[in-house]
């Protein structure tokens, strides 16, 4: 009896530096690299993980995925129209907006989060920095939400975090075919009570890889090189075709 | 079956393509031109950013008209040194189009501008081909022999720096082919096209070739204008995309086969009327596009 409550103590002993020491969330990718290949179509990831505490429990504790891909410059025209000819008219450059932004939470972020915390961790579309020159109409912001969620460049809860047991959870993030290359932040935070009180970085690289990744570098690195190999495989599907098909 | 586009950066149905490549193969084959004119629009139609379809065209029209010049320069069908006259011209207007394209693209006004230019050109050139087609087969019926003079005298046989083109029948001056080539070699790079549906009614009608010799020479300047035109989108803009290429030309050296076949069913003038007809379709289609209110009043593009 005395042999067994000493091996719990013991036991305990072991345990209580290793649990305090651990982290509130552990995530991980499915995969840190998504490739793509002549046949891309699209791809998704998977982020999964599990937390210390029991998801849901009192106070509860709230998950938020947010996917951000490299940033790149935009032009968002508006049409106008010039004697009943529509062209592109007034223009808002954004020069750093993320190319991918996808959000992801076990509620809506501003039932979890106050606006100051929400602002920082950029939760949100209403949150997110966008930085714009030219034409200061609120409208162009707008279009620009608009029309990068028509191609599912950003996404707000496009899917959800969903729990297995009391500990597991796990986020789907869909790239689409046009996704850019490049490297992707992953962030998983955890809240409760209106504060984030851990949070994880994960990375992930976009690439081309095969045919695909040697024709584009082709093209960037050696422009001239590349139009000349155009015109000579041109040439020679044309003549292949004419002697294929040649009708005698 | 989908395949990723490497310089477009985006993925299609390689079926559709191969379609594409097909139809408007058949129809080049048909009426003996590049077909340029139709692939351009139908390539933005299906999304594939303006300035990737415009260069990806013009390699298209390279790979297509190259057996067609193989099969005239066989039968003697080329004024080679018409041709290098044409192209002496079409050089210097293919790069100048290229400038004025990559000009266009900071602007963000591509799709516009050669929206435009495809109205005005293929309406005029369309139009014409119609009414020039519908009178020689209104005169085919009334019976009355057409009376033309073999060789009408114009204020453009007054101009200098004359040279003699032997095979072409002619002795004339230098700069209405240079002006020719010029021009066309500038509207192939803004427009996409090889420019033979404008270079044939030119040559005939302008510069008063034989008709005979007309078809293989247009080709002998297509091919090394779209040639030029390739380069220099490859160089300059960085928009041809040999994926899409490649693929519109298997399914296009197949389709200008079984155009060709039917083609020699057709009556000349018939074979111009629909052509015309064509044309001018394209030219609707696009000017239906302009004035059309846009589904969306934003567009969004990469900052130039």
């Amino acid at each position: 009896m005395k042999l067994v409550a000493r091996a719990l103590l013991w036991l305990g002993g072991l345990m209580a530096p290793a649990l305090a020491a651990a982290p509130p969330i552990t995530a991980e990718l499915s995969t840190d690299r998504v490739e793509i290949s002549t046949g891309f179509t699209g791809a998704s990831v998977l982020v999964f993980g599990a937390t210390q505490n029991p998801l849901g429990g009192d106070p509860p504790e709230d998950l938020i995925v947010v996917a951000t891909g490299p940033t790149q410059g935009v032009v968002v025209r508006r049409k106008i129209t010039v004697l009943g000819i529509w062209l592109n008219g007034p223009a808002t450059r954004f020069p750093d907006v993320p190319g991918f932004y996808a959000l992801a939470a076990t509620r809506r972020v501003w039932e979890i989060l106050p606006e100051d915390e929400r602002r920082q961790y950029r939760l949100g579309f209403d949150n997110l920095r966008l930085r714009s020159e030219g034409n200061r109409s609120p409208a162009f912001r707008a279009a620009l939400l608009e029309l990068k969620q028509a191609d599912a460049r950003w996404q707000e809860y496009a899917a959800p975090v969903s729990r297995a047991g009391e500990r597991l959870f796990s986020a789907r993030i869909a790239f689409p075919a046009t996704v850019q290359t490049g490297d992707y932040q992953i962030e998983v935070l955890l809240a409760r009570e209106n504060r984030v009180i851990a949070r994880q970085e994960l990375s992930l690289r976009v690439e081309r890889v095969g045919t695909a990744a040697d024709i584009a570098s082709l093209a960037r690195g050696q422009p001239l090189l590349y139009g000349v190999l155009c015109i000579v495989l041109a040439v020679l599907a044309g003549w292949l075709g004419s002697v294929l098909f040649r009708r005698n | 079956m989908q395949v990723y586009l490497p310089i477009a950066e985006m993925s299609v149905d390689a079926l559709l393509l191969l379609g594409i490549g097909f139809g408007v193969g058949w129809l080049s084959g048909l009426f003996g031109v590049g077909g340029g004119f139709l692939l351009t629009p139908l390539l933005m139609l299906i999304g594939i950013p303006p300035a990737v379809a415009v260069a990806s065209g013009a390699n298209q029209t390279l790979g297509a008209s190259i057996s067609g010049l193989i099969a005239q320069w066989r039968r003697g069908n080329v004024d080679w040194r018409m041709g290098l006259t044409l192209f002496a011209g079409g050089l210097l207007g293919s790069a100048l189009g290229v400038q004025i394209f990559a000009l266009l693209k900071r602007w963000g006004q591509v799709d516009v501008a050669v929206s435009l230019f495809y109205v005005v050109i293929l309406g005029v050139v369309g139009a014409l081909m119609v009414r020039e087609s519908i009178t020689a087969l209104l005169r085919r019926r009334r019976g009355a022999a057409p009376r033309r003079k073999l060789h009408e005298h114009t204020w453009l046989h007054g101009l200098p720096f004359k040279l003699r083109f032997r095979d072409s029948r002619l002795y004339i001056s230098v700069i209405p082919p240079l002006a020719i080539g010029f021009g066309i070699g500038m509207l192939s790079a803004i427009m996409g096209v090889g420019g033979g549906f404008m270079l044939v009614p030119a040559m005939i009608y302008i510069l008063g070739m034989p008709t005979s010799i007309v078809i293989g020479t247009s080709l002998f300047q297509v091919v090394f204008v779209s040639a030029n035109v390739t380069l220099l989108q490859a160089w300059q803009v960085g928009s041809v995309d040999i994926v899409l290429t490649m693929l519109l030309l298997a399914g296009g050296v197949a389709g200008a086969q079984f155009g060709a076949a039917m083609g020699t069913k057709l009556r000349g003038e018939e074979t111009r009327a629909l052509l015309g007809l064509l044309v001018l379709s394209v030219a609707f289609a696009r000017a239906w596009n302009l004035l059309q209110t846009p589904s969306r009043a934003f567009t969004l593009g990469p900052l130039p």
